[in-house]
């Protein structure tokens, strides 16, 4: 089956929308992780990423890469660095002051463009206009799909549902720490089926704001921001994220991969890896000491493994850095993962002093793959999960070389 | 320029959902239920009760009531994140006013030591907060431990 035809049949109600989405030129692509018997070439599937002290010389633990969107359909394209890979979200957000295309707006049939207001669980958040671009990464191509431009001077006021989280309005670099967010987690669409209009009860996410005032919209799948790689013509089951193993006092930077497609290529292997399936809103559960936490996340945007509270563990939290563990010394812990198709395993992770680690070499690390912090009702396995390992992202409806269906995760 | 994507349908809400208020009387639930067109299961406990809202298909806000009907903690899990401002009341601004340490430093030139879009954790002698996630699954719960009835702590809340 052809994308397009995969898409014309799942999302028919929105079918002009669809081509909209899918003009990609010429080629079928598949819908599963094997080669396509339509014979599309194989593409470069393998993009850098790096773990460095971002755009505005103040990220800590994050991962980046570069961006390429261009106005759909054209070759009228920029290349954006420093955009943060994140697999706890979906869809690619850029902050309006990166963005020098013209880009078309995403409308209703009035013309009204489409606003986002995203929170985060500190309650910072972003808020700004839905576009429509193309997104190149490595040899890959997304076309025409919705995208977030965070917005330093919106032309709407920010709802209060954004900012009821009482935190910062992240739209500079500094605040967000990054140009923008490339979300390749475990969904399709950032938002999905609960921001539709089947939907019984829509939560504050996209908003129209006809005469400046905004209210709460529903939009179907295809409108919302896409997960950029599951309509890619291939490589679109599932990505692959590969950062190395680095000294236990950190790192000033690291070089990874970001590899898409799941099996598709002779890269991008299962091999191994364990796969995990995750339950509804994407996460597994952890068992610690005989304690279970359902809702725990593997997410390279968490910049520490944030678990249990400074009781529980044994350590306290540095006086200097709220949020951070700083035990006397490195402390092995070891919990246990199990997904929602049974899949079990232990994963045994350090905490170092975080005071330590962030005056190790003169204070110029910032990567550190034992970095931790308390958050006693999840396991939120940050970056620091990821250093040493390939991990595997599949997304939801997508099928992986086990025939597994996603979302799940693999390691 | 010729790619207009088109929003299908939009619905105005009535207004934005008034949820459980930590420190209030739990009397304002039904009114709750009706704006959140949610379903509402009362609980009775050992020494307190919970009423649940659900609403849409993954949202959950659970109240967690005394004997003498005040509300001593809320936990929520839902897809985006609550309106902690209607769900903390009288205590948002306390909940504010603490998390602003975690945002020391954001407009530093040098690495910022801070939990970038982490969870959060305020811990007061009046009010605890825990709030985490990733978008499509925020989780959390807030506490006012003054207000807990006899015997009760707070592993209730959850």
């Amino acid at each position: 089956m052809t994308r397009s035809n995969k898409l014309t049949i799942q999302f028919g109600f929105v079918l002009a929308l669809a081509t909209g989405l899918l003009g990609f030129s010429g080629c079928g692509g598949n819908s599963g992780g094997s080669t396509s018997p339509g014979g599309v070439s194989p593409v470069s599937n393998t993009q850098a990423v790096a773990v460095n002290i971002g755009p505005a010389n103040n990220a800590l633990n994050e991962v980046f890469t570069e961006v390429t969107i261009c106005n759909p359909g054209t070759t009228s394209c920029q290349t954006i660095p420093n955009v943060e890979v994140d697999t706890g979200s979906e869809g690619l957000r850029l902050l309006s002051s990166q963005v020098t295309l013209s880009l078309p707006a995403v409308t209703d049939t009035s013309g009204n463009g489409l606003q986002e207001c995203v929170s985060f669980a500190d309650g910072s958040y972003v808020w700004g206009p839905v576009a429509a671009a193309d997104i190149q990464l490595a040899g890959e191509k997304a076309s025409s799909v919705p995208i977030q431009i965070i917005s330093d001077n919106p032309s709407f006021a920010v709802p209060s549902s954004c900012t009821s989280g009482g935190g910062p309005n992240e739209n500079t670099a500094a605040a967000l720490g990054a140009n923008g967010i490339l979300g390749i987690g475990v969904w399709q669409q950032d938002c999905g089926f609960g921001c539709t209009p089947s939907s019984t009860s829509i939560p504050p996410w996209y908003y129209l704001c006809p005469n400046s005032v905004c209210t709460v919209a529903s939009v179907p799948l295809l409108s919302q921001l896409q997960n950029p790689v599951w309509t890619f013509p291939q490589d679109n089951n599932g990505v692959m994220i590969s950062l190395p193993s680095i000294p236990a006092d950190g790192a000033q930077s690291v070089a990874g991969s970001l590899i898409f497609g799941i099996g598709t290529q002779t890269d991008n292997a299962l091999g191994t890896a364990k796969v995990y399936t995750t339950d509804g809103y994407g996460d597994f559960q952890t068992v610690y000491n005989g304690i279970s936490y359902s809702n725990s996340f593997l997410d390279t945007g968490s910049n520490g493994i944030f678990f249990l509270d400074s009781a529980t563990v044994g350590m306290p939290i540095c006086a200097n850095y709220p949020g951070f563990y700083c035990p006397a010394s490195t402390t092995t812990f070891t919990a246990t993962n199990t997904g929602l198709n049974g899949t079990t395993a232990p994963v045994s992770f350090d905490i170092a002093n975080t005071e330590a680690l962030f005056a190790a070499n003169n204070g110029t690390n910032v990567a550190f793959s034992n970095l931790g912090g308390d958050n006693p009702s999840s396991f939120d396995w940050g970056l620091p999960f990821f250093y040493g390992r390939k991990v595997f992202i599949g997304i939801e409806n997508e099928t992986g070389p086990t025939g597994t269906v996603g979302p799940y995760w693999a390691y | 320029m010729k790619t207009v994507m088109v929003v299908v349908l939009f619905l105005t809400f009535a207004s934005t959902p008034a949820w459980a208020v930590l420190g209030e009387y739990a009397n304002s639930v039904a009114s709750d239920q009706q704006v959140m067109h949610g379903e509402v299961r009362a609980i009775a406990r050992q020494g307190y009760s919970v009423q649940e809202i659900k609403s849409g298909e993954q949202t959950v806000v659970r109240e967690y009531v005394s004997p003498s009907g005040l509300v001593f903690g809320v936990a929520w899990h839902g897809p985006a994140m609550p309106n902690l401002q209607q769900l903390l009341g009288s205590y948002f601004a306390e909940f504010q006013q603490m998390r602003g340490v975690y945002d020391a430093g954001s407009s530093q030139t040098v690495r910022s030591n801070v939990r970038r879009r982490g969870p959060i954790v305020v811990r007061t002698d009046k009010l605890v907060v825990e709030s985490g996630g990733h978008m499509r699954s925020f989780h959390g719960r807030a506490y006012a431990p003054r207000l807990f009835p006899q015997n009760i702590t707070p592993e209730v809340v959850q």
